[in-house]
């Protein structure tokens, strides 16, 4: 019990935590495909020599910043819900309409974010070369869907909770 | 709802409070003032045992389908 009720603050915390570092790697990559169009600079940071191939990474390395920065606000969308519902369990109500809602919007968030995770690993892997190898954390991943499927689940245990949670209220 | 509760008739032919009857049935006088006022959605076959115990009598006693209710509600 003691553990389960420390557990509630650390996760506001972390979850504020997680919130704010979602919206400084936002600026950072922000920064960055500011940067980009400096070729030269991004060439001298890599170094990279004039080619088809050099131009292709740049091109690459745009568009994963793009995807990226797309990515923010699905985070924040999933880390706003889930601190929400932390706050409905602090409350003592979590089995509430709202929190199955909240849920489903995560799932939702959850599956954009396995999309867009799928684009930026094949882009990773389309112009990556020998002489220059692009390592990136996305691509396929079966927790990640796991967690899609998961959360869609529990969004709709939720919803039916909820229903039933109702009809024992006016029960005597 | 055409389902009426005539708790209060009953109440009323046994000169019980619903305070007294809350006691006997151990529930609380809440959760019988919203069975009472026709409030309460579904009634518990625990409950009506417990409270057709107490005022000895049916459960058809307590409870009364009235359709013309159910035709006002429509309306």
């Amino acid at each position: 019990m003691n553990k389960l009720s420390a557990a509630l603050p650390i996760a506001r915390i972390v979850l504020r935590i997680l919130i704010v570092l979602n919206w400084l790697g936002g600026a950072a990559i922000l920064a960055l495909l500011v940067a980009m169009p400096n070729e030269q600079w991004i060439m001298a940071a890599f170094k990279l020599s004039p080619s088809p191939d050099a131009d292709r990474l740049i091109m690459g390395l745009r568009a994963v910043a793009a995807l990226g920065l797309a990515t923010i606000p699905l985070n924040y969308v999933v880390l706003k819900r889930l601190l929400a519902i932390v706050e409905t369990v602090r409350e003592g109500d979590p089995f509430v309409a709202a929190n199955a809602s909240r849920l489903q919007t995560i799932a939702w968030s959850l599956l954009a974010l396995q999309l867009f995770s799928l684009v930026i690993g094949a882009i990773g892997k389309a112009v990556s070369t020998p002489a220059h190898p692009v390592h990136l954390d996305a691509g396929f991943s079966i927790n990640g869907w796991l967690a899609v499927l998961l959360t869609f689940l529990l969004a709709r245990v939720f919803a039916e909770g909820t229903l039933m949670r109702e009809d024992l209220k006016g029960t005597v | 709802m055409a389902i009426t509760i005539k708790l209060d008739d009953l109440l009323h032919d046994r000169r019980m409070t619903l305070t007294e009857l809350a006691d006997q049935v151990e529930m609380t006088l809440a959760n019988l003032s919203i069975l009472k006022t026709g409030k309460a959605r579904a009634i518990r076959f625990s409950t009506l045992n417990a409270i057709c115990g107490a005022l000895s009598c049916q459960p058809g006693d307590i409870l009364r389908f009235e359709p013309g209710e159910e035709r006002a509600i429509k309306q």
